[in-house]
Order: structure tokens, then C-alpha cells, then sequence
């Protein structure tokens, strides 16, 4: 079909407008803080095979995987057996997931009685229920032991929602309540996504819409492609380390060995570590998310980010290991630390090639302290934090402090929010100057926050990496400083671990200091 | 007088109160000497200051000073151990895939001119720690050898009680000319938010009170010297000077306001304002003749908090550059600007720009010159857009109306933005067009969007300075209340709003408006417990409880499309004091510069090079069939094939979609 180069510019801009608006609907209604402060949610727009075609401003990871969430999906639930106003949730990782945190809502779009599209919606829920609240367990022995999972079932229908379904979730997380604001506004947002793509194909015409569609993804493929092939032929390798989890509790490998051939180029991460024995695993569909968006900083280009620009990338992992270590294996953490070192390490590998489209370490890390505390009726109140750390140097620029780099870009909760919703105080957000790693351009600095519990008791969960192997400096730049968290009890103060479950008392002072970025280029003297 | 400030133009209009004669002019902008280009404009509608008695100005000053990054010394104080506040902001980056720009803005304050002071209140407005003269002469030791003279203190929790900033500045009062508290610029919850607003603040008044002083000095006319506020409506110099930063929107703010009227007066209920400049666009809505409001918006990357218009603007104007790059054809935010402008001008531009499409394509008029300053050369426009045509092997023609279409499309996503922000289907609303670009643009757009009904109003091009002389004179006051509904309080909330509608009506009061013109009207901006954003919802006193909640859940619903039975909170009441205009205007003459020529060739979507016929917009007495362009000294509508427009005694057309 001859396509009108605007007619498809048009349409571009429908369906990001289509997918903002979804994320619009969802930081506006929802119920959880990370949802509506942090935002913690991505919205996407496919075409009729899963094929990403839209995507909103959102966080890179949800992203990347929401390219598998719909072909993986249409593996188990064919596309014939759905009708219109269904709506599908669930968080397999089996299924395109990344964690079970991450809750994905579907709605096929139907148009002349075909499916044009799938509206997504993929929010992080605060509690799936689970070990501990909060869903993120750092010593589970598998994933039964971090969260409640859930197949592909029929959420909505065109009568509404199913309400068994439901109140079969609800008793099984630990804050009903909010949990079922997030879920309708989940399914409001896909409502909208609908609604939009309906109107694009009225306007232009359904053939035109899902030529269109096809076409997207060809423009960003030969755009790869091309992008590619301006890169010099040969074998590229890189490897970082995650804190621990490998052999004797050691720093775990992830390694990539790049292969740049003509318009095309292989990612192979076989070479990384076997599966760890804490929740640092991580699915193949995260790896591919992680080198999708490597992928695209090495392509120096500007080009809308859909299936397409994945065709000329081939990314192998290893079964068994850290990247695919099957079904069952743990993998809270993965999603947002292990996949950040897949990155680390692609930048490692190209350093000495294409230097000035990449950065320095950055903070590689969600950063994330997870409290709860027990409200009387038994449900629990989530506070989810993530922190912000400094970012890596560039070849002409200083890194920038206390901002999200990568694959995440989820915003703190300010301290008069935590102070008016939880028993806790605030103490201290400052920058932790001098953390970022010397050079010719400087690390950008991490920050320092912490939190005075003024409830009797409140469960902690920490999830930081970066406390042991610190951010890479690049062409001679120095490291940044690693994260560090602190726990001050009685007048006592001690270490904590990056991975740890325990439970604080009152008057307990929490201190998390986030990583600086790492230096670009020999300091002067 | 009304006058709207641009950034390449200044438009004015001046109606004699008497006899309602109406004058126009345009005149240069100057940026460097904005008072003495208002006393040209003056002239420049022959007359003398003497015969000035109102004078009214929206102005894009404060706006383009802050963008641009133009800010005096400033200040900060925060609550100890928050003094990074600025410079950690909420994490995010500005775009996701892009390495080569810094993720976020730098600090509006550098750390070196941040303090941390010694005390703390809870979010209950409980003093935890205390501030004590010790603390204070440590700061004020600290101050002086900052030598800033504005400062910003925003402590934590003041919103929920401001004791230690009022303590403050009593002792600063004395020793710093401008002082801004957090507690008076923005008293809400979110501390990154509030103490950025009450910085912009801080930066503004040193540049808004030199500014508006030497106003006052040389246009010595009291009250009747007026600025527009970012709530659309109009307030004098005297009272804006302690928050300047209410004049951050003043610019668009004019041009919404004027559509409010015409709105009222046409009796429209939905209105899409459609104000299309050379570097910017703005779209705003308005609903029963009230415009929609907002909470804030970013400048220049940073946030402003502040109840103000719901303006939308997206940096796509006349000027905007087209690129053919990779991820597709896009349209701006580059811009010609003024200087060179677009290729069509003749000044040097070189690269394609929408006002070039609308040159190739036959809708300006080639002998149109604005204040004997541009012309237009169409062969420079086609050179222009060449090279975007060869690379997409298209015609010269085709890749203009292509372009045409794409600018369109952007402009569509900012009406989408608007409109579905309020849950209105936008395709139900009137297209009020105006600016330079807009009733050029509009019958095109409202195809692409499915509006049926478009307006350009008289005096389309100076549209803005018009509401400037027919806006409301109003005052807004908004705070937290954070009150459950299920338990409300009323008799106390009712009281409290009470004080709020005593503030809000002072300064109408003291401009000598009687209390029995000023008119209230009551907003609870509503949440579940659990939600974040607040949705408007008005209301009267005494407070009707159930009314509250049932007009909250329907309007959740249509804005969400669900609605359940959570505990329901009123986060803030707004509070809007107004005196309702009473300028009438008659039809102001434009003049038409040139005599033009009958017809052009112009093109289309669905014609290609037809004879089109050239109307005189002064001289419209009948109903015109497109294709057809109106133009004047000023103005160019275009009136495609199957379009038809119409005007009314007043001068505004009326463009519509001929059914076949």
C-alpha cells in the first residue's frame, strides 16, 4: 500500500499522544504513592501482533519489555478467543514480565470486528502479597515466595468488571483498598488508548492505520540498520559485576560479547554468571529490554523506539544463568538492578569506540527502601522509595547530580507527602558532595536522605546495588562512591545491607547515601 | 487602552470611553525598553499620555526572563538539612534516550546562596524544633555577605503553619528590599514545588518592581494602570508588585480572556481558543464562559505552582523550522524568530518554516508588508522547502500541504491535551482562531480534528490587546484545607473560606470597586484520600455536603471513566473575586493597507493549484464559498474548498464545512 509520508506522521503522533494520555489517566487516579508521585507505570500502544508501535514517557525498562508482553501473551490466549471490551491482567514473568510487581492490564482494540491494537497498561503495584510486604523478598529461594502470580484471566468484559476476579486479588494483597483504585484506573487508562486508536482509524481508515503501523516499524528498523552499519565490523566485550550473588557470596559477572556485522549486530550474554541465590535473577525479556535501550544510546540516532528497531539486534542468553535462570527463580530485583548492569556492561564494551555517545557509570541502581507499616485492621500502609544517585561524566560535560539514568526514571516522594501519609520523619535530602568520581568532567554527586521511624515498629526492605562495585569511571575518569545505607539505633551505628529484610523500631534513623557518578577522562593532576 | 507585549510585535487597541471609537496599531517590540516601546504605542494610535486614563498590558516580561535564563541574585532559605532542595527536585530526566543534554535544569539558586536554617513544624503545623535569635543572627550574618536583595524562604510544612517565615520576615524586612515567603507565593504540600514557585518569585521582583515603578513614573495614571494575571483577568500595578510571579502567564492570559468574552457574547458553550504566534501556540478551553484552570506548569523545566489558566503551549508557531530527520517530519520547537524569520521574508532565512508552506501554497499576499517592515517572497520559501521535497521525492506543492498537515497534527495533539485533561470531547467545542498563524490554520485543523465550527473573531490579529480592555478585573486566593468530607467541619471550613474571600476581594477594594460589583465563586479542588491530583469541583456556601460528593463522583467519572465509594477529601478551596466588565466594544476598524490583487493560485488538500478568490475582510457583506482567502492589513483566513464563512456585524467570521 503507497502510504502518504505525512498521513504516517499523523498517525506517529496519535499513537504517542494515545500513550501519553494513558499515563495521564494513571498518575492523575491512582492510589499509591509510587504510582502517583513516583510513577512507577508505563503505558504502551501495539499493533495487532504485540509489535510496540507507541510508547509514552515513561520508564525505559517497562518499555523495552513491553515489546515480548503482548507476542508472549498471544502465545497462551490466541487472539480468535478474544472479544471486544475484554480486558486481560497478569504478571507472569513467563509472559513478557519482568517482576511480579508489575502488574499488566490489556484491552485488544477491535475494529470492524479485527484487532488493530493492544492498549497496555503496566503499573507497579506497592504489595502483591507475598513473604513480606511489599513483594520484594531479598533472600527468596524462588519466586513462589515473593508474590501472589497471575495468569493471563479476564479482569473486565464488555458488562464491566469481573468481580470475582477481583475480590480473588484483593484478599490476597496487603492493601485492598488502594489496590483496587489502581487496578480500575489501570483499566480506565487502556479504556482511553482504545478510544484513541478507534478515532485514528476512523479518521484515516483501518487499512491506512495498520499499514501505517507496519510501516513504523520499517523506518525504525532501516534507521537501526543503517545506524549499525556506521559502526566499525568486529567483536566488542564488556562485563560489570552486580554486589554479590556469585560463587561464595562474591561479585555475580554479567559480560556481553558484541558482534557488529554488516547492518546487524549480535548480543551474546552467555558469558554471564549462573542464577544467583537472591532476587537479582532476572527474565531474558529483561535482558532484551536492556540491550534494546543500549542499543539505541550506540545508535547515536534519534528514531521512535518500536519492534522494529529490534530486528537487526539478536541477544542471546544462557539458560541457567542470572539472565534466564527459568521460570521459578526470584527475580523482584532483576527487573530494575540486574538489567542495569547489562547496560553498564555494553557501555564498557563500546568505551574505546564510540566514547562520546556514552557516559560514565552512572547510579545503576533503583536505590530502593521499601517500609511498611501495620495499620490495625490487619492491611498494611507501602511506602516504596527509590533514590536517585549522580549520573556518569560525558567526553563535554559533568555528570549531573541526584537524577535517574538508564533504563528507570521514577521520582522521589517528597518528605512532606511521607510525613503527612506515614509515621515517619524525614530528616535530611541533601546532595552528598564530592561523591562523584574525579576527571576531566566529574561524576554528578549522589544524595543523602534520612528517615526517623516514629511508629512503634516498621518493616524495612533494602534494595541498592552499587554499595560494593562503585560506578565506572571511562577514559581515565575515577570511580564514584559507592551507595551506602546506615541504620542509627540507640546512639549505635551499623551497615546495612543492600539486600536485606529487617524490621525497625521507633526512634530508629535510617540513612541511605546514593552513589556518585563516575569521571570522564585523566583528572587534571 | 489595551496593550499585548509579544515577542516580535506589540499590538494595540484604544477605545475612547465616550463615543467608542476604536484604534489599532502594531508596533515593533523592544525588549530592552519596554516602557518606552508602551509610550511609542501610544503615539503610535495618535494620542498622548495625557489622554490615557486606563491602561492595560498583558506582558511575556517575567515569562521570558526566566526562560531565558535572565535572573537577578536570589537567595534561599530552607528548613536545615533541605537546603539541596532545588537541586535534587524530583529526580526525573527530561528525556529518556538522549545522553548528550543534562537531565535536568541547574538549580535556579546555587548552592552557595542556599541556607539551612535551624527549626522544624510538622505537617501539622506542630513546632518541632524551634527558631530561636540565635539562629536568625547566624543567618543574618550569613545573608550579608551574600549581598543578595531578594530572598526566598520556603521552610518545610509552612503551608500547614507559617509562624517561622512571618518571623523572618519581620527581622528581614529591614535589611533586604524583596522578600518572598513560600507560605504566601504557593501555601501548598510538596516542598521541591512550593520552594521552587516562591525562588521564581524571588527572581521576579527585582526585574517586575524596577519595571512596573518606572511604568507608574512615567504613565502616572494610579489604579487605571492594570497588568493581566496568569488567572486571566486583570489586576493593578500596585498589588502585583509583592507577587510578580502572578504575571507569569500574562501574556497568553490576555488573549484567553478576550475569547471568554466573545464566548459569553456569542453564547458558545465550548471554546477551543486557538492562538497561533510565530514561535509558540497556545490553546486554552473554555467551558460555559468560564476558561479552565490549572495548578501550575513548568518553566523553563522548572515548576511554577500557582493557580492559573489551563493555557497549553506547544513551541510550534509561523516561525517554527521543519526538519526532515529521522524519526520522521517534525515541526519546531526551533524557530526563525523574528530575526531572520522565515525564508519567505527575505532576511536571510534559510531554512523551511510553516509561514513558508502557507507563502508556497498562495496564502499570503506577495505585496502584504507588516509596518512597512516584511514582504513576501515566495520564490525564497520554495528554495526553502526544495530539499525537504526532493528527499521525500515529492512535488513542491504536495510537501507543503504535507507540511501543513504535520504542523496541524501537532497542533491537534495540544487541543487533545486540553480538552481531554477536563474529560470534554474536544470535537464538540467552537475553534476560536486567532494570532497571526491561527485563522490561517484553523478550517484546516478543525478537519483534522472533527470540530464543526470555527470563529475568528474581529480584530483577529490584535486579539489579545482587545482582552485586555475587556477583561473581568479578579482576584484569586487558594489553600489547603486537606478536609474529609465524611467528617467535615463545617462551620470552621466556612469560616476559613470566609477569611479567604476577604482576601481575595481587598485588592478590588482598594482600587475603589464597590463590594456590591464583586462577585465570589467558590472552587473545592476534590480527591480521594488516597489520589494525588485534585479535580475541580464549584460549589456555594453554606456548604452542601452530599451535592460536594455527588458532583465529585460524576466528574471523576468523566474524567476517568470510573468512580467507587473511597473517602473523598476536599484538598483545596480556590477562591475567585470578581468584578465583571463593563467595556463594550463596537466594531474596530481595520484598515486595509494595500489594495489587493482579486484572485491567486492557491492549493489544497483536496484542489491543486486553483484560482482563488481574494476577499477584502473589511467589505464582506455575504456568505463566502472557498476556496477563498480574507485577508486585511493584518490578517489571512483561509477558506478551503467545501468551507464557507460568513461574517456578523461585528466583524467575526464564521467558518464552516459546506455539507454536500
Amino acid at each position: 500500500m503507497r502510504l502518504d509520508p505525512f498521513a504516517v506522521e499523523v498517525i506517529r503522533h496519535g499513537l504517542s499522544a494515545a500513550a501519553e494520555e494513558m499515563s495521564l489517566v494513571m498518575t492523575r487516579s491512582a492510589r499509591s504513592p509510587l504510582l502517583r508521585e513516583a510513577g512507577d507505570l508505563s503505558s504502551a500502544i501495539t499493533d495487532a501482533k504485540g509489535g510496540l508501535v507507541g510508547q509514552g514517557r515513561d520508564i525505559p525498562v517497562h518499555l523495552g519489555a513491553m515489546a515480548f508482553t503482548i507476542p508472549e501473551l498471544l502465545k497462551v490466549v490466541p487472539a480468535a478467543g478474544l472479544k471486544d471490551g475484554d480486558v486481560l491482567i497478569y504478571n507472569l514473568g513467563a509472559l513478557g514480565g519482568n517482576h511480579l510487581n508489575d502488574v499488566k492490564v490489556v484491552r485488544p482494540v477491535f475494529v470492524e470486528r479485527d484487532i488493530v491494537a493492544f492498549a497496555v497498561s503496566l503499573a507497579h503495584w506497592p504489595d502483591v502479597g507475598g513473604t513480606w510486604p511489599g513483594s520484594y523478598f531479598a533472600k527468596a529461594i524462588d519466586t513462589f515466595q515473593e508474590a501472589m502470580r497471575i495468569p493471563p484471566v479476564l479482569i473486565a468484559d464488555k458488562d464491566g468488571v469481573q468481580t470475582p476476579i477481583l475480590d480473588f486479588i484483593k484478599v490476597n494483597v496487603r492493601d485492598a483498598e488502594s489496590c483496587e483504585g489502581d487496578l480500575l484506573a489501570q483499566i480506565a487508562a487502556t479504556k482511553t488508548g482504545e478510544k484513541r486508536i478507534v478515532e485514528l482509524c476512523q479518521q484515516h481508515g483501518k487499512d491506512v492505520f495498520v499499514a501505517t503501523l507496519a510501516r513504523l516499524h520499517d523506518l525504525s528498523e532501516s534507521e537501526m540498520r543503517a545506524a549499525i552499519r556506521e559502526l566499525p565490523d568486529g567483536t566488542y566485550e564488556g562485563e560489570d559485576h552486580m554486589d554479590d550473588g556469585g560463587p561464595d557470596g562474591e561479585p555475580a559477572r554479567i559480560h556481553v560479547r558484541i558482534t557488529i556485522a554488516g547492518d546487524e549486530a549480535t548480543f551474546d550474554l552467555s558469558g554471564s554468571c549462573d542464577r544467583v541465590s537472591n532476587f537479582c535473577n532476572t527474565t531474558p525479556f529483561i535482558a532484551k529490554s536492556a540491550v534494546a535501550y543500549a542499543a539505541r544510546i550506540m545508535s547515536g540516532r534519534d528514531m521512535q523506539q518500536n519492534a522494529g528497531a529490534l530486528r537487526p539486534l539478536t541477544i542471546i542468553t544462557r539458560p541457567g544463568s542470572i539472565l534466564e535462570p527459568g521460570w521459578t527463580a526470584a527475580v523482584a530485583a532483576g527487573n530494575h538492578e540486574t538489567s542495569m548492569r547489562i547496560v553498564d556492561a555494553v557501555f564498557r564494551a563500546m568505551q574505546d569506540t564510540i566514547p562520546e555517545r556514552l557516559s560514565a557509570g552512572g547510579t545503576t541502581t533503583a536505590g530502593v527502601l521499601s517500609f511498611a507499616e501495620p495499620r490495625q485492621d490487619g492491611s498494611w500502609k507501602m511506602l516504596y522509595e527509590v533514590h536517585g544517585g549522580g549520573e556518569g561524566a560525558r567526553h563535554d560535560r559533568h555528570g549531573c547530580p541526584a537524577t535517574r539514568v538508564h533504563l528507570t526514571n521514577t521520582s522521589n516522594t517528597p518528605a512532606e507527602v511521607i510525613e503527612a501519609n506515614y509515621n515517619i520523619r524525614v530528616e535530611q535530602q541533601s546532595i552528598r558532595r564530592g561523591s562523584g568520581g574525579r576527571g576531566q568532567f566529574k561524576g554528578g554527586d549522589g544524595i543523602v536522605r534520612s528517615y526517623r521511624i516514629l511508629a512503634p515498629s516498621m518493616h524495612l526492605m533494602t534494595c541498592i546495588e552499587r554499595m560494593v562495585v562503585p560506578p565506572f569511571g571511562m577514559q581515565g575518569g575515577q570511580a564514584g562512591e559507592p551507595c551506602r545505607v546506615s541504620l542509627t539505633r540507640q546512639g549505635e551505628n551499623v551497615d546495612i545491607d543492600g539486600k536485606s529484610n529487617l524490621v525497625l523500631q521507633a526512634d530508629d534513623l535510617l540513612t541511605v547515601e546514593s552513589s556518585g557518578g563516575g569521571g570522564f577522562g585523566l583528572p587534571s593532576s | 487602552m489595551g496593550t499585548d507585549i509579544g515577542g516580535t510585535f506589540t499590538d494595540i487597541i484604544a477605545i475612547r470611553r465616550d463615543t467608542g471609537q476604536t484604534r489599532i496599531a502594531k508596533v515593533p517590540s523592544r525588549p530592552n525598553a519596554p516602557v518606552q516601546a508602551m509610550l511609542e504605542a501610544i503615539e503610535a494610535v495618535g494620542l498622548q499620555k495625557s489622554d490615557v486614563d486606563k491602561f492595560i498590558h498583558g506582558t511575556t516580561r517575567i515569562t521570558n526572563a526566566i526562560v531565558e535564563g535572565r535572573l537577578p541574585k536570589v537567595a534561599l532559605i530552607a528548613t536545615a538539612g533541605f537546603e539541596d532542595v532545588l537541586e535534587i527536585g524530583r529526580y526525573r530526566r527530561r528525556d529518556l534516550y538522549r545522553l548528550d543534554i543534562p537531565p535536568k535544569a541547574p538549580s535556579l539558586v546555587p548552592a552557595e546562596l542556599c541556607f539551612g536554617l535551624k527549626e522544624r513544624i510538622d505537617h501539622q503545623g506542630r513546632v518541632i524544633v524551634s527558631l530561636d535569635d540565635a539562629e536568625i543572627d547566624r543567618l543574618l550574618a550569613w545573608l550579608a555577605k551574600t549581598e543578595a536583595r531578594s530572598v526566598a524562604i520556603a521552610l518545610l510544612h509552612a503551608y500547614a503553619n507559617p509562624i517561622h517565615e512571618k518571623m523572618l520576615a519581620e527581622r528581614l524586612k529591614e535589611i533586604v528590599p524583596y522578600v518572598s515567603l513560600s507560605q504566601e507565593i504557593n501555601p501548598e504540600a510538596r516542598e521541591y514545588e512550593r520552594t521552587s514557585s516562591t525562588c521564581f518569585n524571588a527572581a521576579a521582583m527585582p526585574i517586575a518592581v524596577e519595571y512596573l515603578s518606572e511604568l507608574e513614573e512615567k504613565l502616572p495614571i494610579g489604579h487605571g494602570l492594570q497588568v493581566f494575571h496568569s488567572a486571566g483577568a486583570m489586576i493593578p500595578v500596585s498589588a502585583v508588585k509583592r507577587q510578580p510571579i502572578v504575571m507569569a502567564m500574562s501574556g497568553p492570559a490576555a488573549g484567553v480572556s478576550a475569547s471568554v468574552g466573545l464566548a459569553r457574547q456569542l453564547e458558545q458553550p465550548r471554546v477551543l481558543t486557538f492562538d497561533m504566534g510565530g514561535t509558540t501556540t497556545d490553546v486554552c478551553l473554555i467551558v460555559d464562559g468560564q476558561p479552565e484552570m490549572t495548578d501550575g506548569r513548568m518553566l523553563g523545566d522548572r515548576p511554577l505552582r500557582q493557580p492559573m489558566l489551563a493555557v497549553h503551549s506547544i513551541g510550534a508557531g509561523g516561525g517554527s523550522i521543519v526538519r526532515n530527520g529521522p524519526g520522521g517530519l517534525t515541526v519546531g520547537p526551533e524557530s526563525a524568530g523574528s530575526e531572520p524569520g522565515p525564508a519567505c521574508y527575505g532576511r536571510g532565512g534559510r531554512d523551511a518554516t510553516i509561514t513558508d508552506a502557507n507563502a508556497l501554497l498562495g496564502y499570503l499576499n506577495p505585496e502584504t508588508r507588516l509596518g512597512d517592515r516584511i514582504g513576501i517572497d515566495v520564490g525564497a520559501a520554495a528554495r526553502a522547502i526544495e530539499p525537504i521535497a526532493k528527499a521525500l521525492n515529492l512535488s513542491l506543492t504536495e510537501t507543503a500541504l504535507g507540511i501543513i498537515r504535520v504542523a496541524n497534527a501537532t497542533m491537534a495533539r495540544a487541543l487533545r491535551r486540553v480538552t481531554v485533561e477536563c474529560g470534554i470531547d474536544g470535537r464538540d467545542c467552537t475553534l476560536l482562531a486567532f494570532g497571526g498563524g491561527g485563522p490561517m490554520h484553523a478550517a484546516g485543523l478543525a478537519e483534522l480534528y472533527g470540530i464543526a465550527k470555527v470563529v475568528v473573531p474581529a480584530a483577529s490579529s490584535a486579539f489579545s490587546a482587545l482582552g485586555c480592555l475587556t477583561a473581568d478585573f479578579s482576584f484569586l486566593q487558594q489553600q489547603t484545607f486537606r478536609a474529609a468530607l465524611d467528617d467535615i467541619d463545617r462551620s470552621g471550613i466556612e469560616a476559613r473560606i470566609g477569611q479567604l474571600i476577604a482576601q481575595a476581594c481587598a485588592p478590588l477594594l482598594e482600587n475603589g470597586i464597590p463590594k456590591n460589583e464583586i462577585g465570589i465563586e467558590l472552587v473545592a479542588l476534590m480527591r480521594y484520600a488516597a489520589q494525588n491530583d485534585a479535580i475541580p469541583i464549584p460549589f456555594a456556601l453554606p456548604i452542601d455536603v452530599e451535592r460536594l460528593h455527588h458532583d465529585f463522583l460524576a466528574k471523576h467519572h468523566d474524567l476517568f471513566g470510573y468512580a467507587t465509594r473511597e473517602r473523598c477529601v476536599i484538598e483545596s478551596v480556590r477562591v475567585q473575586a470578581r468584578r465583571p466588565s463593563s467595556t463594550a466594544i463596537n466594531r474596530p476598524g481595520v484598515p486595509l493597507a494595500n489594495a489587493s490583487i482579486r484572485s491567486r493560485i492557491c492549493s489544497f488538500d483536496d484542489e491543486r493549484d486553483v484560482e482563488t478568490a481574494i476577499v477584502d475582510r473589511a467589505s464582506l457583506a455575504q456568505a463566502v464559498t472557498g476556496p477563498a482567502i480574507i485577508e486585511d492589513a493584518w490578517s489571512t483566513v483561509v477558506v478551503p474548498p467545501q468551507w464557507q464563512a460568513s461574517a456578523d456585524t461585528s466583524g467575526n467570521l464564521f467558518l464552516s464545512k459546506v455539507r454536500a
